[in-house]
């Protein structure tokens, strides 16, 4: 009998192919005919359903909710409308899991990561995507499948690493920056994007498997994933006490594989981003009657006394002698990551009584290309730190965020992104966005010239502070004279608004999603909320 | 992008259940076909190609004079060929029979 290839089927035949015979719902489909607006206006065909199937139905005695990408529309990216499809289910089935409901959430994952025709709109989504997976995951197990063509990439990688398992097929590959991309940011020496054997053996679910960085490898078979699937969750539902630690949480191990890789080969890094050298200014600027703390050069992190408040903050900085070439401008690589992963939880383990206020101050250029860096699953790395930043969060830390020069991408999501507050210096020097100007023109097979003319007609895409606020990301821009070099007085400024941003953290601890009912958030990301109103008129089947 | 409207004097059959098929994807189109009870057959076509008109009229008449059928049909189309068209247009006729 010929085996029913699960890769081969559409995201919609994919999820119907889950769920059992005649179970199958979908919410949201073609005919809300919720798609893209972003899309037409930068001549690009929009999808009715903007490359997402949301579905229920049942998986043998259970409620499934599964989350199915296209990888054929727009390589799988996530844009608003889908952001908001995924991230408005997850937060619908958490409120019924608080609630003893019991929901099953599957996320087949076929995504490039984030739309970079939506850029920040796709990064504001897949935070809450982010935070959506791993408040939920205390409830239910989340299982991801990467069994597709396109594989799973970027801030959706993150996301694949936070679910609590995480089933790949020959077919899949998981990596945090694509083969294009490093190429065109690290060289081709770096990364040769046409070598398909280095990319599989780097990328492939059977090499992650060996990592451990995904649980299972699987045929491309719809039955095996299904039983497969249909066993993860009755296993962990009956077994709950014998619950593994997540894989994002094992700091330990992971972090020993990393030591143990052998760099010698490395040479000496010619990364084409860079760090002003602003986080470690200010990081120094804030901290200086900071108690040092030993966590390595390219991540400064400390504790201080502002009053009454103990705060720890947490810098990335420029390292010339950091050990992986591609991390030494201030770029978030795997070191980092778990560095900031360990700091959290060592706050988290330490403050039984009293939480201390996490405090990032933000400066990375983005996160590392480089092969050793996909080698050893810098995507896990920043999920560590992701996850750490949220658990904090839900532990009862405050948790701001102070952009002081570049906030960008996974990076960026990785340090900055969960704070339930968002302060920025109102400055030229602050950008934020989701990938280089040359890569995004390499991707999107546009000239640099029209990449930067986008900006126009989509916002999202802009890479200044005021854009990003404009989008409800920011909760306060700070006005300072010379953010480059502060005064003491714009010092002390900058920490009394922190301070009062930690009293707001303190009484209302946040999520991303509440980004989207700040002013702004209601003025610019209407469909993030018209998505969600309609998702939740259609959550439960009318009587 | 390209957005071209057509209209044909409709069919004698209704369609039975909307229906969606395909994907937006190079060489790839999505239609989504309903009924319509209304005398007139409405066709919106966004297509990744411009300058098509002809082509695309074309191949309209060709699929409503096999099928005598009223119907509201788009379709998202990110340049696929003739042929293509056609087969996506039964195909969604077919589904919708189911």
């Amino acid at each position: 009998m010929k085996t029913d290839s699960f890769a081969e089927k559409t995201a919609r035949d994919r999820a119907r192919s889950l769920l059992d015979a005649g179970t199958f719902r979908e919410l949201l489909d073609p005919f809300a005919r919720l798609e893209s607006p972003h899309l037409p206006v930068q001549e690009i065909v929009p999808q009715s359903d903007d490359g997402v199937v949301i579905a229920r139905g049942r998986l043998g005695d259970k409620n499934a909710l599964v989350l199915s990408l296209e990888g054929a529309f727009q390589g799988g990216s996530v844009g608003e409308v889908n952001g908001a499809k995924i991230a408005g289910a997850l937060e619908l089935a958490l409120r019924d899991a608080r609630e003893g409901k019991q929901i099953f959430p599957v996320l087949i994952l076929d995504t490039g990561g984030i739309r970079l025709q939506e850029a920040n709109l796709g990064l504001l989504a897949i935070s809450e995507i982010h935070s959506a997976i791993v408040a939920l995951r205390e409830f239910v197990p989340v299982i991801g499948v990467i069994a597709a063509r396109v594989g799973c990439f970027g801030g959706m990688a993150i996301a694949a690493a936070l679910c609590t398992f995480l089933i790949g097929s020959e077919v899949g590959r998981l990596g945090l920056n694509g083969p294009e991309v490093i190429e065109q940011e690290a060289g081709t020496n770096e990364f040769d994007a046409h070598d398909r054997v280095l990319i599989w053996q780097t990328l492939g679910c059977r090499r992650r498997l060996a990592m451990g960085q995904i649980d299972l490898l699987v045929d491309d078979s719809v039955d095996a994933i299904k039983e497969c699937i249909a066993t993860q969750i009755n296993i962990r539902v009956t077994k709950k006490q014998r619950e593994p630690v997540a894989r994002t949480r094992e700091i330990t191990a992971q972090t020993r594989k990393i030591q143990d890789h052998a760099t010698a080969d490395l040479e000496p890094g010619a990364a084409k981003t860079s760090s002003s050298g602003r986080g470690r200014q200010w990081y120094n600027a804030l901290m200086e009657n900071a108690t040092e703390h030993a966590e390595g050069k390219s991540l400064l992190v400390a504790d201080a006394q502002w009053g009454t408040e103990t705060i720890r903050a947490i810098s990335v900085v420029p390292n010339p002698l950091a050990r992986f070439p591609r991390a030494r401008q201030g770029q978030m690589g795997v070191e980092e990551g778990w560095g900031i992963a360990r700091a959290i939880w060592e706050a988290i383990d330490s403050d039984l009584k009293i939480k201390r206020a996490i405090v990032a101050i933000v400066d990375v250029p983005g996160q590392a290309f480089g092969l050793h860096e996909e080698q050893l699953g810098i995507h896990l790395s920043l999920a560590a730190a992701v996850d750490a930043y949220i658990a904090a969060r839900e532990f009862g830390h405050p948790v701001v965020a102070l952009i002081v020069g570049k906030a960008i991408s996974g990076a960026f999501l990785a340090h900055g992104l969960q704070a339930s507050e968002i302060l920025a210096l109102d400055d030229a020097g602050v950008e934020i966005h989701v990938m280089s100007e040359a890569s995004v023109a390499r991707v999107t097979r546009r000239s640099l010239r029209e990449v930067a003319a986008l900006a126009q007609v989509a916002p999202s895409t802009a890479r200044d502070v005021h854009s990003f606020a404009g989008l409800g990301g920011i909760s306060r821009l700070l006005k300072v004279h010379d953010a480059g070099e502060p005064s003491t007085q714009a010092i002390e400024e900058v920490r009394s608004e922190i301070l009062q941003a930690i009293q707001r953290a303190r009484a209302d601890a946040k999520t991303p999603r509440a980004r989207l009912d700040s002013a702004a958030g209601r003025a610019s990301r209407t469909m993030s909320r018209e998505v969600r109103r309609v998702l939740e008129s259609q959550w439960y089947v009318e009587q | 992008l390209e957005t071209l409207n057509f209209e044909f004097r409709a069919g004698l059959q209704f369609i039975q259940r909307r229906v969606q098929v395909g994907v937006v994807a190079s060489g790839n189109l999505e239609v989504l076909l309903e009924p319509e009870f209304s005398p007139v057959s409405r066709v919106r076509v966004r297509t990744s190609v411009d300058g098509y008109r002809e082509e695309w009229m074309a191949i309209l008449r060709t699929f409503f004079g096999r099928h005598d059928v009223a119907a509201t049909i788009e379709i998202n189309d990110g340049g696929a060929s003739p042929p293509i068209v056609l087969l996506r247009l039964e195909q969604a006729l077919e589904e919708s029979r189911k």
